[in-house]
């Protein structure tokens, strides 16, 4: 069960499509397990359609609607996936492999990761995947920037409380925490790290669209 | 009104649950005109229904694509959302977005998509933007999410109409010009704070925020 959840205006983020990759995917898994969120972003998707309908139209050439016309007689329909698409297992089409059977490096004491950045061409924070064994704990720490989390597997605790598979955590500069995987499984992560790197000129936000 | 028979058709596959609420809701869906003609499209590829939608939102996703920075490719950006919404409309279902919506959410993941293709390295890319930004499909036996979503398409443009000036302009520079609320902040010379209680204020006006459970 699903208790910590993604702040609406991250959804809102989201749903204007203005997250790099690697936080749309935290917020995608998160959404695939999460009706409570999936529901604000149904709104937040209206949102983003009565907004583009009270915005100001721009005319488009005559010609267009031909242009587009010639484009669907000439390319053979490929026929869209079918309306019931089985649920493609994201992570697995991401890691290739189960996220048990990892090539995992070994870090501190019950400690696992592996940086996963690469999977990311052109975006601007780094990615980690963390594991930790059952029962195991990490040493306390803080982090670098923001970190935004999404469990993947197993239960883990700190003082700000448990996070169970699935649950959505940000954790900032100030806060220091003392994992604790629970149960009988690996507690596995994954995080992104905004390292707050300021850029100038025309491409930041396609660069990096999550500078906060 | 002659569609309640309709109505009641439509939803015999899924579990009989009647409230007073949910017929409204659902004749809301069938009234709404481009609705409508996007199910003509999907059903029998109605080529007058396909340009009755063209003519109402081609104009809307020119203004899109030129406000989030995209001028050069804006008349690609139309192009290519008009092709999708053709060979996906077969897809589309009334009872779970409007056609707006739908439309909306094509929009954005093909800007997404155009972006991601024009900065393209040799790398290919092991994620698609469809991946990230496609919400899964609902099973069919949740006839309750389907009535929320009619349900807020209706509400969300009722009350937006309420909302105060500066609120809309926050919204509409997170969603039309694709701005991160520091980029509004920065842009409108105002605290960070302030962009971010604005947009709070709008959600929970707008009912998204249903219930804050983040700390």
């Amino acid at each position: 069960m699903t208790r910590h959840h993604p702040d609406s205006l991250t959804l809102m983020e989201y749903s204007a499509g203005n997250l790099s990759e690697p936080h749309a995917l935290c917020i995608r898994l998160h959404l695939d397990k999460c009706p409570h969120c999936r529901s604000q972003v149904d709104t937040l998707d209206s949102l983003g359609a009565v907004m583009m309908e009270q915005q100001p139209k721009v005319s488009v050439s005559g010609s267009m609607f031909d242009d587009i016309l010639a484009r669907i007689d000439s390319s053979p329909e490929p026929k869209p996936r079918s309306k019931a698409h089985p649920k493609t297992d994201l992570l697995k089409k991401l890691l290739g492999q189960d996220i048990n059977n990892l090539p995992w490096k070994r870090q501190l004491g019950d400690v696992s990761v592996l940086d996963i950045t690469g999977k990311f061409p052109g975006q601007n924070e780094q990615v980690v995947l963390q594991k930790l064994v059952a029962g195991g704990k990490a040493p306390a720490h803080t982090h670098r920037g923001t970190e935004t989390t999404i469990v993947l597997q197993g239960t883990f605790s700190d003082q700000n409380g448990v996070f169970n598979q699935w649950d959505f955590v940000v954790l900032t500069e100030q806060d220091e925490h003392k994992p604790l995987a629970l149960g009988s499984e690996d507690c596995i992560t994954l995080s992104v790290l905004s390292a707050p790197i300021k850029l100038t000129g025309t491409f930041t936000r396609l660069l990096n669209p999550f500078i906060r | 009104m002659s569609n309640v028979t309709n109505i009641s058709h439509a939803t015999v596959k899924e579990r009989p649950v009647t409230t007073l609420d949910q017929q409204p809701a659902r004749a809301e869906g069938r009234k709404d005109p481009w609705s409508q003609l996007l199910v003509k499209v999907g059903k029998s590829q109605d080529r007058q229904a396909y340009h009755s939608l063209f003519e109402h939102f081609a104009p809307q996703l020119k203004y899109y694509a030129m406000a989030n920075g995209m001028a050069s490719h804006a008349d690609e950006l139309v192009q290519e959302v008009f092709v999708s919404i053709w060979r996906r409309a077969c897809l589309y279902d009334w009872q779970k977005a409007a056609a707006s919506t739908w439309i909306f959410t094509i929009a954005r993941n093909q800007r997404i998509d155009m972006l991601r293709k024009m900065r393209r390295t040799s790398v290919e890319m092991p994620v698609e933007t469809e991946d990230l930004w496609q919400i899964p499909g609902e099973d069919d036996n949740q006839p309750i999410t389907s009535l929320h979503r009619l349900m807020s398409e209706r509400r969300v443009r009722e009350s937006l109409s309420q909302l105060p000036e500066d609120q809309i302009t926050v919204i509409a520079k997170v969603y039309m010009e694709q701005k991160s609320h520091q980029m509004v902040a920065n842009e409108l010379n105002i605290p960070l704070g302030t962009v971010k209680s604005r947009v709070r204020l709008a959600l929970s006006k707008l009912k998204v925020i249903l219930q804050d459970q983040n700390v």
